[in-house]
């Protein structure tokens, strides 16, 4: 039998790889959460004892807190359940436990809640039908507000040859993990201690620290195989409930949502609206003005994050000489806003290159030569100032225009061809630490992620060791532990995880071999081989199996162990451009370009994708299988939010297509071959010069679909997705 | 009513399992009652296929099958589908292609090939298996390790 390409093939072949949703323990209770029954009110009562009526069941609302967590004041922000204000529907009001899940979801229904309705407002266009003017820096409905700018923007346009100005929307996706949030919680001995499906059992600590208003020292995460995260498990969700229900019950308790909770709960990406006007003259750009309104839900003032970073998404990676960019985060009746894989990146895009594409046409220029002549390059300076490092961004569009032009040149009618781009920066996260354990039969890197699926831990960070200290893969093992345990680590997200561990990987072994080169005695250059199933530690002519270097606590202690660390930082923009709000600088600069052939269907307006070509600027290779498993992972999932996905909220805060049948995620017969490219040549953030491969794939997805179904039937369709009934109106079909 | 018993095969192994209630579905029996966690749950309602297992050698979505309903069958799940020929091909099939990335799509995506294999046998077309499989979701792969697997499977038994 030849070698599995990932370490996790057998579990999760056999079946013995445990997930969230598989977890059980002796004596245990299953918990359900009671949810609210309005998208907005005022809660009048939550009567519990209907619930606690029925045998065997556990209880805990508002009023128990200060049993429960003696001394703590939780989050204010943040109250575990509302005691005046629900925000949205479905938000939990009181948790149940129960012996069998059956009669916990029995004693959810049993509980009254009393809830005086108050008016929802689900549209973001309800509540700002005009752009905001300073008014709404008082509005309870304004999460946050960034501007920045550089020129006179209005006296440009008063004078330019062409101006185009247009509006875009983007609808909600959900990340659509298939296993959905799951935990079980034990309380003993003070300690809260929690086994959750996580993409940071890290962070998940912190939140849940914060939201029970507890020491972090006192909660213990400990991960589980993720049945997908794409964002979605990044933060603390059921965790705090489970913890109360266990301290409560003085029982393990399970808490599992259904997937139609997974679809109502979950934190995911909004609606938003994104008023565009650009102005050139003799063929280049010379002002934009860029207006976002990007919908974040009952996201707290001053925790939103997704609307001074995406922004610039909205901008670059295009040159301009003058500028205005202006977002608004806005409250409304719908859970928080959360992360989804490259978090509202490939709506940017979208909007970008169907705007820019767009305004090249009004102006009479070639559209895709107008985009490539403004790319940055390295050297450049970003619109707000930050240096542009290695990026391969116009070399990737060359190699997909390239592709583009043969394909086009085979087309047949009512076919097209689309190329875009996407950018993106590895986020180096709140950093990580990693130890490193050499033993005389191989390493093992102790970290504290559990592999998600990408195979950014169980590949990447094994590949990175591997290649740090010349062991063979096969004697590489990535190991966890919880979070008592386990080195700091800020999370699976932001493209992070191999370029992030991998550099505390470098530091590590750079200390072991330091270690190695002064027991050896010698300066030369220490690596390692394997002979006879024994490692060995080499220098110039020094030879000797790495058992014999270690001290005898060493031998007993199971190796020799040294650590590393990585905590990196993005570049600096030029803040005096910023006038209100955070705008953030990038660790790297990753760049896409991809090639789709469609065609639409011209009584129904339906788009078949036929195929796809994707160029990647990775930096660095670290591991080929799974680069190109993400990228055919990204690309994938982006033709869902390009074409089918769209979570429908009411105009009173129902989701109204929460399950899978409804919210159409693409299937089998639906994703066309897909050739990738990798470039090299333009080092990046991680290891070796590698680059975050989680998140650019998704990025351009959603707009070459868009500039292909232009290029086929004339549409300019400017909203997302491009559902046949959206491309039918653009074609005059409706 | 108190519920009769129910009597299975499952991997081969016979179990009697008492005080099973009528409405029990059977991927919580699976799970629950025998222990065999890698049948997976997903959405509850027959639309992602995670919970695929056999059923006398029938593809099944256990998540709307009650257990009382396949009554003294013989159940196939991913802790048992190596001990079968076509299983063990399949399963090295998806290890080779590497056809996972979370896993947690993967049982219902190697029981429902096997129960295709077993319905139409090795020489049924690549394209004719993969447009039924197509009732499974996954997320993660974008389905093209997937199919690398089912193309490169023996085309007559192994």
């Amino acid at each position: 039998m030849t070698a599995d390409p990932r370490p996790d093939t057998r579990p999760k072949l056999d079946g013995s790889a445990v997930y969230g949703v598989d977890l059980d323990a002796p004596g245990m209770l299953w918990g359900a959460l009671v949810p609210a029954p309005v998208g907005h009110g005022r809660v009048r009562s939550v009567d519990l004892a209907p619930a606690r009526a029925l045998e065997g069941v556990v209880a805990v609302g508002a009023a128990d807190l200060a049993t429960l967590l003696p001394g703590s004041t939780g989050d204010p922000d943040r109250p575990l359940f509302p005691t005046e204000t629900i925000f949205y529907r479905n938000q939990p009001v009181a948790a149940v436990a129960a012996p069998t899940r059956e009669l916990a979801r029995q004693a959810a229904r049993a509980v009254r809640v009393d809830v005086e309705p108050l008016p929802v407002v689900s549209d973001l266009e309800d509540i700002f039908p005009e752009w905001p003017g300073p008014a709404a820096d008082g509005s309870p409905h304004v999460a946050a507000h960034v501007r920045a700018r550089e020129g006179d923007v209005e006296a440009v346009f008063r004078t330019a040859e062409t101006v185009v100005r247009e509006t875009y929307r983007t609808s909600s996706v959900h990340q659509v993990a298939l296993e959905p949030h799951a935990c079980l919680a034990e309380v003993a001995d003070g300690k809260w201690r929690v086994r959750t499906s996580t993409q940071s059992p890290f962070g998940a600590r912190e939140d849940t620290a914060s939201l029970l208003g507890v020491p972090e020292d006192s909660v213990i995460v400990e991960g589980t195989w993720v049945g997908g995260g794409f964002g979605g498990k990044g933060a603390a969700l059921l965790e705090p409930y489970a913890l109360l229900l266990a301290k409560a019950s003085g029982r393990p308790v399970k808490l599992a949502l259904s997937y139609r909770e997974e679809f109502q709960l979950g934190r995911t990406t909004l609606p938003s609206v994104i008023r565009m006007e650009t102005a050139v003259s003799g063929g280049r750009i010379v002002a934009r003005r860029v207006r976002l309104l990007l919908d974040v839900g009952n996201s707290l003032p001053g925790r939103d994050f997704a609307t001074g970073y995406s922004i610039g998404f909205l901008l670059g990676p295009y040159h301009t000489p003058a500028f205005e960019v202006e977002g608004y985060a806005v409250r409304t009746n719908k859970p928080p806003f959360g992360p989804h894989r490259a978090p509202f990146a490939p709506q940017c895009a979208f909007v970008l290159e169907s705007h820019l594409d767009h305004v090249a046409r009004e102006a009479g220029l070639d559209p895709a030569a107008f985009r490539a002549s403004h790319l940055w390059k390295e050297g450049d300076r970003t619109p707000l100032g930050q240096p542009v490092g290695p990026f391969g961004l116009a070399a990737a569009f060359e190699k997909a225009r390239t592709i583009a032009a043969r394909w086009r040149s085979e087309a047949g009618p009512d076919h097209g061809v689309g190329v875009a781009l996407g950018f993106w920066s590895t986020s180096t996260g709140a950093g990580g630490e990693v130890q490193l354990t050499l033993s005389p039969s191989g390493l093992s890197v102790l970290q504290g992620e559990r592999e998600i699926g990408s195979g950014s831990v169980l590949v990447g960070v094994a590949a990175v060791a591997s290649r740090c200290t010349g062991l063979p893969r096969d004697r590489v093992a990535v190991d966890y532990e919880d979070t008592s345990r386990a080195p700091f680590d800020s999370g699976v997200y932001g493209s992070r995880t191999t370029a992030a561990l991998g550099r505390a990987v470098e530091e590590a072994s750079r200390a072991l071999f330091a270690e190695l080169g002064k027991r050896l005695g010698v300066s030369d250059p220490v690596h390692l081989e394997v002979a006879e199933g024994e490692v060995f530690a080499v220098a110039g002519t020094h030879r000797r199996p790495v058992r014999e270097l270690f001290t005898e606590s060493e031998r007993s202690g199971g190796g020799l162990v040294t650590s590393g660390k990585h905590y990196g930082k993005g570049g600096e923009i030029d803040e005096r451009k910023v006038e209100v709000g955070a705008f953030y600088p990038y660790t790297d600069f990753t760049g896409a370009a991809h090639a789709v052939e469609v065609v639409v269907d011209r009584g129904t307006g339906t788009v078949r994708v036929l195929r796809y070509a994707a160029v990647h600027d990775v930096g660095t290779v670290i591991d080929p299988a799974t680069a190109i498993a993400q990228v055919e992972g990204g690309v994938a999932m982006g033709l869902g939010t390009a074409l089918t996905e769209e979570a429908l909220w009411s105009d009173d805060g129902r989701l109204l297509n929460a399950g899978l049948l409804d919210y159409r995620i693409p299937t089998l017969g639906s994703v066309p071959p897909i050739g990738v490219t990798f470039l090299d040549g333009f080092p990046g953030a991680g290891p070796f010069g590698a680059k975050g491969l989680g998140e650019p794939p998704i990025i351009p997805v959603a707009a070459a679909v868009a500039l292909a179904v232009r290029d086929a039937t004339g549409a300019h369709v400017t909203e997302l997705p491009l559902s046949s009934e959206r491309v039918a109106r653009a074609l005059k079909l409706l | 009513m108190t519920p009769s018993p129910l009597t299975l095969t499952v991997n081969g192994r016979g179990r009697a399992l008492d005080g099973v209630p009528d409405s029990e579905r059977l991927l919580d029996t699976i799970r629950w009652r025998l222990g065999l966690k890698g049948t997976k749950e997903g959405c509850r309602s027959g639309e992602c296929g995670a919970c695929t297992v056999l059923v006398d050698g029938v593809s099944t979505l256990s998540c709307l099958t009650l257990a009382h309903e396949v009554d003294g069958a013989s159940l196939t799940t991913i802790e048992g589908v190596a001990d079968d020929p076509v299983g063990r091909t399949v399963t090295e099939a998806f290890a080779r292609a590497g056809a996972l990335q979370c896993g947690y799509c993967t049982p219902g995506f190697v029981l429902a090939l096997v129960g295709l294999l077993k319905e139409r046998g090795w020489a049924a077309p690549t394209d004719e298996l993969l447009q039924d499989l197509s009732g499974n979701l996954c997320r993660c792969t974008g389905y093209l390790a997937i199919a690398r697997a089912v193309a490169a499977l023996p085309r007559e038994a192994p």
